[in-house]
């Protein structure tokens, strides 16, 4: 990620607003005081003088501070790139010229409302400015996350130098209160660090030799010394920029049709403002007034506040999401998730926390430590958790040679120690291979209504006994489903597990329905099936679950520690909590209303508004006040979204 | 392919979609979404476009500038 010092370009924008605000009005006050003059004391300043005066200092104001919007403007109009600054410039230079023609007398002079149009305009400008710049709070705080610095060990001795210069295997030191440059695995030292600006966890997570840590995440109490994985572009913080950056430019469908109305909104209140004008004149044989009101059709038209609707409440939206962990990446998943009718979850990992560990070794006829050697010299090979839970219970002592060693997808792992044919795994397996499980069958079922999941160890077709592995469901799992079921949601569960040990989960933490002993490629159309009575949610780890996460109408991929399967979900939770699916769900919902809520006033703004003008009933001052309001209100509005507890 | 654009100059909604409406005519993207929130522009292309183009799309539809673009 690259690191730009100067100013970003949203402050920049803010102050050459507030540069132009205050000239055009200090340009444009005169102008008004002496309207007013002129008004009520005809005879005090020669009518020549002041309108040479108004139309000097309405120049300024119009065409010096108010010179880029009437350039984008007016290049629009030609370019057919119609943008918002087309229609108040248009307003603005015809206003400007009546001036001009006032002078042999057949016009009223409207050179006064351009300047105070423009400062208007400028001054609402100005406003909604800061106003999307508090919108992106919360992203632009994440964009500058980073650290600058690193405490690099080169040759034994500790050197700074800019983390851009950090390559991957440099080991470096972080030290009580200092931001971790960037990601790593730690080689020495033990601390705590807070983790919480990126994943949302508010407590403190403890790190050891070998435990990865995330850069820019903040360093508590111990000395680390960190080795570097992942520098730039590959960090996991770079990653999260990223998604958060892309999730920006999608689009959410209701947007649409907003769009499609802007894009045909200035030439359309172009026709309108010159119909309306054709009509005043007309009817009325004032040219004066028709331009009056013709002008402030032009500058009450507001595609603005249609346009700003949904983008910053979607960042507002994100932003809020991205502090709790919580990363939207598809618009779209916003406006499917009120549709939502069940929630399914995939259980290892996501209900429980995915570490599972041997409970129960029960020895049939041998010696317990025989059955572990062989079973873990097997499971060694494997990469499966239950694999892992073993070889970890085991630790390493009295392990065999493995010949022949296979994996039978969601069943189990074979191999040959000596001439020894060595069968672990589940119930089917072993029918599978003739074996019979025989007076076993109680225990196992005994071991599965404990929610845990039964290994069968088998040699040369005899069992050597039963390994049990508990997989412990995460402390939050149980509060997430009461919060999901209370808000009406039907909660699945979809495991390979064998149907007791689901249902036994699934009782614990509250979960209505189980589909068990579902194979890793048949998720998805568990999935599929679900959809035949609503819209379905699929939470999952996002690693092996994508093409679940993929059929779901919103996946919700769960992060785990440092490596989160980006591609997989429509939103990501980097911290792999449960509770944070209800917050997702919230948060999306909260998003949505609001970006409803936008468009309903926008609409409605210009559904009103418009007549309003075209009946003649507004000033074109007032028009452009009304006009800055709106879109002042939308952006308002997205803001007002963080009052709403998630 | 994807390209990562960082634009300046965008102050309304409607320059984005323009924006957007111009980048979609350069022969060889598939799909194009800009944000002026953001200001960030995201391109789906099928082969590898010259900056130039980008460029000369882009300020087509008003006074933008691309002040970074990188390859992902």
């Amino acid at each position: 990620m690259e690191h730009h010092h100067e100013e970003p370009i949203e402050d920049l924008e803010i102050k050459s607003w507030r540069r132009k605000l205050i000239w055009s009005w200090v340009l444009t006050i005169p102008i008004v005081i002496v309207m007013l003059i002129q008004r009520f004391f005809d005879m005090i300043i020669p009518e020549l003088y002041s309108m040479i005066g108004i139309l000097v200092f309405a120049f300024f104001v119009v065409f010096v501070f108010g010179w880029g919007t009437i350039k984008s403007g007016l290049r629009g109009l030609f370019t057919f790139y119609f943008n918002m600054d087309s229609l108040i410039a248009l307003g603005t230079v015809i206003a400007y010229v009546t001036g001009i023609i006032a002078f042999s007398g057949v016009i009223a002079d409207y050179s006064g409302v351009a300047a105070m149009i423009m400062a208007f305009f400028t001054t609402g400008k100005y406003v909604e400015a800061k106003a999307r710049g508090r919108a992106s709070t919360e992203i632009r705080k994440l964009l500058e996350l980073g650290a600058k610095r690193a405490t690099v060990i080169r040759k034994g001795q500790e050197v700074e130098v800019d983390v851009s210069e950090l390559q991957v295997g440099d080991v470096f030191v972080v030290r009580p209160g200092e931001k971790i440059p960037t990601d790593g695995v730690v080689v020495k030292g033990e601390s705590s660090v807070d983790e919480g600006m990126v994943t949302g966890e508010s407590l403190p997570v403890d790190k050891l030799k070998g435990n990865s840590v995330i850069g820019a995440t903040i360093n508590q109490d111990g000395i680390l010394y960190v080795q570097a994985t992942k520098i730039g572009k590959d960090t996991f913080l770079a990653h999260i920029i990223n998604l958060v950056e892309e999730a920006q430019g999608t689009k959410v469908p209701i947007q649409k049709l907003a769009d499609k109305i802007t894009s045909v909104f200035v030439p359309v209140i172009l026709g309108i403002a010159i119909l309306t004008f054709a009509n005043w004149w007309i009817f009325t044989q004032d040219i004066g007034r028709a331009l009056g009101v013709g002008i402030a059709v032009l500058v009450i038209a507001c595609p603005c506040a249609l346009g700003l609707a949904t983008p910053t409440a979607l960042m507002v939206g994100s932003g809020m999401g991205a502090k709790r962990g919580i990363l939207i990446r598809k618009g779209e998943a916003i406006q499917t998730m009120k549709e939502v009718k069940i929630v399914a979850f995939d259980k290892t990992g996501t209900i429980t926390k995915g570490m599972p560990e041997v409970t129960d070794v029960f020895a049939n006829g041998v010696k317990e430590d025989y059955l572990m050697e062989v079973a873990a010299s097997v499971e060694k090979l494997s990469e499966h958790p239950l694999s892992r839970a073993i070889v970890s219970y085991q630790g390493g002592r009295g392990l065999k040679a493995v010949k022949k060693f296979k994996i039978i997808r969601g069943k189990g792992v074979e191999g040959v120690i000596g001439r020894k044919i060595v069968v672990i795994g589940n119930r089917a397996l072993m029918k599978e291979r003739r074996i019979n499980v025989g007076v076993l069958e109680a225990k196992i079922r005994g071991f599965e209504e404990e929610g845990k999941t039964a290994m069968i160890a088998a040699e040369n077709k005899k069992i050597l006994g039963l390994i049990a592995v508990a997989d412990a469901v995460k402390e939050d799992s149980i509060e997430a489903l009461q919060r999901l079921r209370a808000q009406g949601y039907r909660t699945v569960m979809i495991t390979g597990d064998n149907e007791r040990t689901a249902r036994a989960i699934a009782k614990q933490v509250g979960i209505d329905e189980v589909i068990a002993e579902v194979l890793p490629e048949d998720k998805s159309k568990k999935v599929e099936e679900l959809q035949k009575s609503g819209m379905v949610a699929f939470v999952g780890d996002g690693i092996n679950d994508a093409p679940a996460l993929k059929q779901s109408n919103v996946g919700i991929a769960m992060g785990t520690g440092t490596d989160i399967a980006i591609e997989a979900g429509d939103i990501v939770l980097v911290k792999g909590s449960l509770v944070g699916v209800v917050s997702a769900i919230n948060l999306s919902k909260a998003t949505f209303s609001k970006i409803k809520q936008n468009l309903f006033w926008a609409f409605a703004y210009n559904v009103v508004a418009i007549p309003l003008a075209v009946a003649g009933v507004l000033h074109p001052v007032i028009a452009e006040i009304a006009m800055a309001l709106s879109s002042i209100t939308v952006v308002t509005n997205a803001n007002l979204l963080r009052r709403k507890k998630i | 392919m994807k390209m990562k654009l960082t634009i300046q100059g965008m102050h309304c909604a409607s320059c984005g979609n323009n924006i957007e409406r111009s980048l979609k005519k350069i022969p060889g993207v598939k799909d194009a979404s800009v944000s002026m929130m953001t200001k960030k522009g995201f391109i789906e292309v099928e082969k590898e476009i010259p900056r130039g183009e980008i460029e000369k799309a882009i300020s087509r539809a008003g006074n933008y500038k691309l002040i970074e673009l990188e390859k992902e």
